[in-house]
């Protein structure tokens, strides 16, 4: 079979090269997208959040949304943490099916997540402190806080918590913000 | 040509990948399309960009999955002119929530401020099943209000940590809930 014209004289050597700048170029631009996350959820509710602070954010609404593609029918809470001074505790009551406390790092990673679970108590209370890579830039010792409950590591010295809280309908909803406005986020002196 | 080419290809690719996605990183059920490492710190990196890219904030697809469909069983392109019913069946147990929004993710404006149903709000056929009903008009049973004639998406997250565990390790879904288109304008 004879091939056209313009394909037999195309430079092979141009050719490969091509493809592997493109390569390059989409390995860049994935890598990038991640990297640079200015658009990224963190860096969207990094206005609106003051430092360890646990906020309930208005019902989502049109207009109101903080974060696209949100469960409309339920509560949040959120806190913006930062453990590059001091640890952080975070506590909350997962009332029923559907709640659930996550963390995340700036990129969006969930790296711990605690659903509301029938044969458990409801109140969750942990720390969050630096991850083991982190523990270098830490202050000297003690590295790790003395107060009471489980240690979560973070992946980043900051990072979102979330508390959801999906509505039963309108005449749970006072008690689901009752029940959301237990939950804290706080540093912990050392 | 050859550096257009490149640059054309390297940077289309990556926002097909990032955008769209493709076998590497989503899995679709007829027109419900999910991201199976959403949210885990090990996802692939199209996960990552896609989730950084949109703003979003899932949980651990171990634990949650979001489904989004575009399109209707039948293929055709969801619009708030036409009408929809969604029958959800075969979720006993876990819990769902299934919203509609525009195809930013954004909320879509009505009079009666109801944006979605969840598994403890939706009411139940004798059956068992819960048919959701989309439409610009009010209708009798699960009425999701559409309209402002635009482009719906509709995002359908299920909370059960079996299923997104199978899910990830390539197991079968359940059954995804058919959307059918019932009239349009």
């Amino acid at each position: 079979m004879k091939l056209p014209r313009w394909i037999r004289e195309l430079d092979w050597r141009a050719v490969v090269g091509a493809l592997l700048l493109g390569g390059i170029l989409h390995i860049a631009a994935t890598l990038a997208v991640t990297a640079l996350g200015s658009g990224n959820a963190f860096q969207r509710m990094r206005q609106t959040l003051p430092v360890n602070r646990m906020v309930i954010l208005p019902p989502v609404a049109p207009g109101k949304e903080p974060l696209p593609f949100m469960v409309p029918d339920a509560l949040y809470a959120m806190c913006r943490y930062d453990v590059s001074e001091d640890p952080v505790a975070v506590s909350a009551a997962l009332a029923a099916a559907g709640w659930t406390l996550s963390l995340h790092t700036p990129h969006g990673d969930n790296f711990y997540v605690m659903p509301a679970q029938q044969l458990r108590r409801p109140e969750v209370s942990f720390v969050v402190v630096p991850g083991v890579d982190r523990l270098s830039d830490y202050a000297p010792a003690p590295r790790r806080t003395s107060a009471p409950g489980s240690q979560i590591a973070s992946p980043s010295l900051e990072g979102l918590v979330v508390v959801r809280a999906p509505l039963r309908g309108l005449a749970w909803r006072a008690e689901a913000e009752a029940l959301l406005r237990r939950a804290s986020c706080a540093p912990v002196k050392r | 040509m050859f550096v257009a080419l490149a640059v054309g290809g390297g940077l289309g690719t990556a926002w097909y990948m990032i955008e769209g996605g493709s076998r590497l990183s989503t899995r679709t059920f007829g027109p419900w399309t999910t991201w199976v490492a959403a949210g885990r710190p090990d996802a692939d990196p199209y996960t990552r960009a896609h989730t950084a890219r949109n703003g979003l904030l899932p949980l651990a697809s171990t634990l949650e999955l979001t489904y989004r469909a575009k399109t209707d069983s039948a293929g055709g392109r969801l619009h708030s002119a036409c009408e929809y019913a969604i029958v959800m069946e075969s979720f006993d147990g876990a819990w769902w929530s299934l919203a509609a929004f525009d195809g930013q993710g954004r909320l879509i404006q009505n009079a009666a401020e109801r944006y979605g149903y969840n598994s403890d709000t939706a009411m139940r056929e004798p059956d068992g099943r819960a048919v959701i009903t989309l439409a610009r008009d009010a209708r009798p049973g699960n009425w999701l209000p559409i309209g402002g004639g635009s482009r719906i998406t509709l995002a359908f997250t299920v909370h059960d940590p079996a299923w997104a565990a199978a899910m990830y390790d390539g197991g079968a879904g359940k059954t995804m809930p058919q959307i059918q288109k019932t009239a349009c304008r």
